[in-house]
């Protein structure tokens, strides 16, 4: 292996990978996409490896190989300019609103390649606009659509697409959004074609093996550093009745390291339930931070990883349980618990948590003229201290990182107006770095609308570290003629117009007792 | 007006470069940067060119740029509506890096405690929700008294709808602070998106002050003489617009060698139009930019991670440059940048300590850079110590020096493929059909092997690539823009238009143009998209609608599909206004007469593909007009050496501008 092209063609996959990113991003029509970044592009060798992925959001980092790995068991034969769609989480998707798309890419008659996307849309139907119910079961989130094709040989199928646009709350901004899609995989066919032609199938199919292996190696030697040892920590998520926990058992090994949810509460009635494949992005969301933060994303990095959970737990939940809040809330406090576990291991690089979740709001009904919409938004908070900084405050945290909407922007689309968007000053947990402080967001709203929901650290705020001290706790609170409600972290409810919803968002944990030691170091480093 | 004595001055980071056209004759000059004033060595320099008193200077300065990358700007307040003070310290939520558990953010331009509330609102309809509470301005004024503060900026919700807010407290402000620069964004920036226009407001208030002190220094010691400020658009305007809208000086370096291999190449290349992709390649960056037939522009730049939406010429930038270092990891992959040596210590062959190898190095390793011959040989470069680096590297990949080296350069070309690919490819250009011109000292080191990888067929070399942004200027036209959202105005597009007009025409008449050229443009998108392609309209005799048909294809170019039933919405309207630059007679010269130049020197040099090669050294002032090299061969000059690939063949032009062409294209 030739150690300069290796270094090439790591720039030559990402280099396509990202360009199918840019592509999405600038046609797409859903705010999540479009404004917030919440997609994925990934390139795929023949055998369904990932070679290259470009992510701006890491809750999709193990799920891109699971969807490809769901279709290609489910589909048979693929045809130059078939098109493969899914979004079940119990076959390759995570929560509904993410729809994975697949398409080969043959050179002459040959299957080289697979291309694939991951975008959040904004509706896929369900039971509330925005597709992030709060209820029990996935046949009340939405449209499921197992991998099925969506174009063969280059044409629609429009019988599929009917379907699915009919059971879509804004089927114009899907067809769009879809449309978005298939321009990145047109890309990405012409790029890697042209690769292909230029430096011969043989050398790029090499090189995009040994850059699996360069991955692995590479996050196999800083593994090694790490002290062996088995670690445990539990986290919990706040329901109504009940607390569910989530349990791991971290074991380092070698230069390896494996993550064993046994202990975890099983699956809840509600929509916090996690697919496999959300568990997985998790772990290795953090050992990527902790050990690999430049090491090319494919394959080879999943590889010294070993993720196990019972069936039917909260973290690897079964048909039919609701998986809709799994995504975006159980998957913070995931981290929450893998970070915890590992900070007994490596104590000078793990921060205090961080503000362990999204505050997923959304906003849905009809504008004065009839016309529907559904506004989706989540909203940032702080992050936990370190050992080496204070948390930023009001930012996206771990498992997410979408921009927000502009004021303006949504002022000028959806009939309700923000009177504040501020930090939440004083929020973030003391410590000689302290957490990063939450935001405050207020909304008017100027016609009736269905309000939902969906928050954590509510009760208790993230945990500090090494003696700093926790963040503050979200607040939610309903504003009607003068009367402040508190009202629940999860919760999906009718509103009327001059209501005005304030969302205070978790600061981050502190870490360090003022006046306590300073940095400790790793083992490694000692 | 093309007769008049002509200075262009460029100012870098070691020399301040200067361009002078005087009876006919085009001149270059150099003088050391004076870093803290940069208008010491542009006095110097002028003193010693002997400027007539009627001539007229364009200038390109760093300075608004260092200001705000050093955060030696002004110490500047906000005030802006209630309940969002903080939009400037939360921007959009995002953190800067996804796998970083301990990050840093840069503070606020403007801290906490100079962020200030007053009550007032807009509604999205540009109704009035509450009105402006004139007294709470008053205190805040009376409060900003105390806290020496230099500028102001005021920034309201929706204050492109409805400006009078703004306009209102800005008078308050001015009234109780007379020695306060104040900036409202519905003049900086009338466009909708609130972090976007707030940080373009504030940095343009942050910088203000120093531009302000900068400019009035700076016509003392050109005068009497007159002195244009080139734009990020790549146009200049005169001395006082530029202080009171700095922030579009940002990219006031980078503009000119665009606008200068544009101007070149329309006379080297006989077209008035010509396509170019451009590699402007420096130590520790390369700046990029494809020209279809005219100076590309955009309003979505950004500096210092800072949203800046003002035109600027469409330069991307790749963190490769020549004093970028090659690593090797853990994992035995080699890497290049984006770690650069700099100028101190610089290559390891500069003979200033630096032991890291760099791609400087590896060029001299592989004999294409030459020892002798750097800076018109003032300074020797230490070959020895060059090895020495490079090796260093080697041992770890189990390569030879010279096959370390070329890898070197190949990575360091792969950063720059990427950055020309996402320029042309990417956004539907065939660099196939393009000329690229290279400029800056390295850049045409690269040129060859850069064409090769992306099938370009034509290289243009200006003669002096190291002045090329100096001579841009002295080129450039007198350019104003100016912009405002009409998103869901559909009625009153008309009028915001002629508004718009009216005050790009008076800002021209300030200027002297009585008559400029105008340009048109609609931001357009489809309807529920959030990214707009910028279309020319020929307002107001076309609608935005009747131009949709022209969005459909910049679509389609652009992204490879488009939507011809779906609804296409306008969002912004621009208006420039140029009134045209000098017509620059470059100086020609009659053919040789000898056809063959001589070689001064044949030196051994590494090819493309690793084989050794005796070659010929050529020094560039030997060549003259009808005379052609054909590669692998080294043409030296003062500022920049030349490496000639195999394969390609370099001619002299009437202009003494080289042409370097692919053999198939020679036989074609």
């Amino acid at each position: 292996m030739d150690p300069i092209l290796l270094e090439l063609y790591r720039h030559r996959f990402a280099g396509i990978a990202e360009e199918m990113g840019v592509t999405l991003q600038r046609t797409a029509y859903s705010p999540n996409i479009k404004e917030r970044l919440d997609f994925s592009c990934a390139v795929f060798d023949a055998d369904g490896r990932m070679i290259a992925q470009a992510a701006h959001i890491p809750v999709h980092l193990g799920a891109m190989p699971r969807s490809v790995e769901a279709a290609l068991s489910a589909v048979d034969a693929w045809e130059p300019g078939d098109v493969a769609v899914l979004n079940d989480p119990y076959a390759g998707g995570t929560h509904l609103p993410d729809i994975t798309m697949i398409s080969p890419v043959f050179v002459g008659d040959e299957l080289h390649f697979f291309a694939a996307s991951r975008a959040h849309h904004a509706d896929v139907g369900g039971m509330t606009p925005g597709s992030l119910p709060l209820y029990d079961e996935i046949y009340q989130e939405g449209l499921i659509l197992p991998p099925v094709k969506l174009c063969r040989g280059g044409r629609v199928n429009d019988d599929l697409l009917q379907v699915i646009l009919r059971n879509v709350r804004t089927p114009e901004e899907r067809r769009g959004d879809l449309a978005a899609q298939q321009s990145a995989h047109a890309v990405a066919a012409d790029r890697l074609t042209e690769l292909v032609d230029r430096h011969g199938r043989e050398e790029v199919s090499d090189y995009a093996g040994h850059l699996l292996s360069y991955s692995e190696r590479l996050l196999r030697e800083r593994i090694r550093t790490w002290p062996d040892g088995v670690y445990t920590f539990s986290d919990t998520l706040e329901l109504d009745d009940e607390a569910a926990r989530i349990t791991v058992q971290a074991r380092v090994s070698g230069d390896g390291v494996a993550f064993d949810f046994d202990g975890t509460s099983p699956a809840v009635s509600g929509s916090l339930n996690a697919v496999m494949a959300i568990t997985e992005s998790a772990c290795y969301y953090t050992v990527r931070c902790l050990a690999a933060a430049d090491v090319p994303v494919n394959d080879g990095c999943f590889r010294p990883i070993d993720v196990a959970a019972p069936a039917g737990c909260l973290v690897n939940a079964r048909a039919p349980s609701a998986v809709a809040g799994g995504n975006v809330e159980t998957s913070q406090r995931i981290v929450d618990a893998v970070l915890g576990a590992l900070a007994q291991a490596l104590p000078g690089s793990v921060p205090a948590a961080s503000q362990g979740t999204m505050n997923n709001l959304t906003i849905g009904g009809a504008r004065r003229d009839g016309r529907p919409y559904a506004y989706y938004e989540t909203i940032g908070g702080g992050m936990g201290g370190s050992p080496d900084a204070a948390g930023l405050s009001g930012v996206h945290v771990h498992m997410t990182n979408t921009l927000n909407t502009p004021v303006e922007a949504l002022e000028l689309a959806f009939p309700f107006r923000v009177d504040a968007y501020a930090l939440r000053r004083g929020s973030g947990g003391d410590g000689i770095h302290p957490g990063g402080d939450g935001l405050v967001r207020r909304y008017r709203l100027l016609e009736p609308a269905t309000v939902t929901l969906l928050s954590e650290r509510r009760e208790h705020g993230p945990w500090g570290l090494a003696g700093g001290s926790p963040g503050r706790p979200g607040r939610n609170v309903l504003l009607r003629d003068g009367v402040e409600e508190r009202l629940p972290s999860k919760f999906s409810r009718r509103l009327d117009a001059g209501d005005v919803l304030i969302v205070e968002t978790p600061g981050g944990g502190g870490w360090g007792a003022p006046g306590g030691p300073e940095r400790p170091d790793d083992p490694q480093e000692s | 007006m093309t007769d008049r004595e002509r200075l262009g001055i460029d100012v870098g980071g070691t020399f301040t470069d200067f361009v002078h056209l005087k009876n006919g004759v085009l001149f270059a000059h150099k003088v050391p940067t004076t870093p803290d004033d940069q208008s010491a060595a542009i006095g110097s320099g002028i003193r010693q060119l002997r400027a007539a008193e009627q001539a007229a200077i364009a200038h390109g300065t760093t300075t608004a740029t260092n200001a705000l990358l050093e955060r030696r700007g002004a110490r500047c307040a906000l005030v802006t509506t209630k309940g969002f003070r903080d939009v400037l310290a939360i921007g959009r939520q995002n953190r800067p890096h996804l796998y970083d558990l301990s990050q840093h953010r840069p503070a606020p331009l403007v801290p906490d405690a100079l962020r200030f509330e007053v009550d007032e609102r807009i509604a999205a309809d540009g109704s009035i929700v509450r009105p402006l509470d004139e007294d709470e301005v008053a205190s805040v004024a009376a409060a900003l008294r105390g806290l020496e503060v230099e500028s102001v900026a005021v920034v309201f919700l929706f204050s492109f709808r409805h400006p009078e807010h703004e306009r209102r407290a800005a008078e308050i402000l001015a009234a109780h602070l007379p020695h306060v620069d104040v900036c409202v964004s519905s003049e900086v920036l009338p466009e909708y998106r609130e972090f976007e226009r707030t940080a373009t407001t504030v940095v343009n208030a942050y910088v203000q002050p120093v531009i302000g002190r900068y400019v009035e220094r700076l016509t003392d010691v050109v005068a009497p003489r007159s002195i244009r400020i080139m734009q990020s658009n790549g146009g200049t305007i005169g001395p006082v617009q530029a202080a009171v809208q700095p922030a579009r000086l940002m990219l006031s370096g980078p503009a000119g060698g665009v606008v200068g291999a544009f101007n070149l190449c329309r006379t080297t290349l006989g077209d008035p139009a010509p396509r170019l992709l451009t590699l402007d390649m420096g130590g520790t960056s390369t700046d990029v930019a494809l020209c279809p037939g005219r100076i590309p522009r955009t309003s979505e730049s950004e500096i210092a991670g800072l949203p800046l939406r003002l035109p600027s010429i469409d330069i991307h930038t790749v963190g490769a440059g020549g004093g970028s270092i090659a690593r090797v990891d853990d994992a035995g992959a080699l890497h290049v940048g984006p770690t650069s040596a700099g100028a101190v210590p610089g290559p390891a062959c500069y003979g200033r300590g630096g032991t890291e190898p760099t791609v400087t190095d590896a060029n001299l390793v592989v004999g294409r850079l030459l020892f002798d011959r750097f800076l018109g040989g003032d300074v020797e470069l230490d070959v020895d110590a060059a090895r020495a680096a490079v090796d260093s590297r080697a041992r770890g990949l189990g390569l030879s020096c010279t096959e370390t080296a070329l890898g070197i350069i190949r990575i360091a070309n792969a950063a720059m493929e990427r950055a020309l690919r996402r320029v042309s490819i990417e956004r539907g250009h065939d660099p196939k059909q393009y000329t690229l011109v290279p400029f800056g000292g390295a850049g045409p080191l690269h040129a060859c092997e850069l064409a090769d990888a992306l099938g370009i067929g034509r290289i243009v070399l200006p003669t002096h690539p190291g002045v090329l942004s100096a001579l841009g200027l002295l080129m450039a036209d007198v350019v104003y823009d100016a912009s405002i959202s009409i998103l869901n105005r559909g009625d009153e597009t008309a009028a915001l238009y002629r508004r718009q007009r009216e005050h790009v025409l008076e800002v021209m008449a300030r200027e002297g143009f009585e008559a400029p050229a105008v340009e048109t443009f609609v931001d357009m998108r489809y309807r529920g998209q959030s990214y707009e392609l910028t279309v020319p309209v020929d307002l107001p005799n076309e609608s935005p609608d009747a131009a949709a048909a022209r969005f459909h294809e910049a679509h389609r170019r652009r992204y490879g599909h488009a939507r011809p039933d779906a609804a296409v919405e306008p969002v912004t309207v621009r208006v420039r206004a140029t009134a045209a630059g000098a017509e620059v007679a470059l100086p020609r010269e009659e053919e040789a007469a000898a056809s063959d130049a001589a070689p001064f020197d044949r030196r051994t040099l590494v090819r493309s593909d690793g084989h050794e090669v005796a070659a010929p050294i050529y020094e560039r002032d030997a060549l003259r007009y009808g005379h052609t090299v054909d590669g692998p061969a080294v043409i030296a000059q003062y500022d920049a050496t030349i490496y000639v690939a195999g394969g390609w063949r370099a001619s002299v032009d009437p202009w003494r501008t080289l042409h370097l062409t692919t053999a198939h294209l020679n036989t074609a």
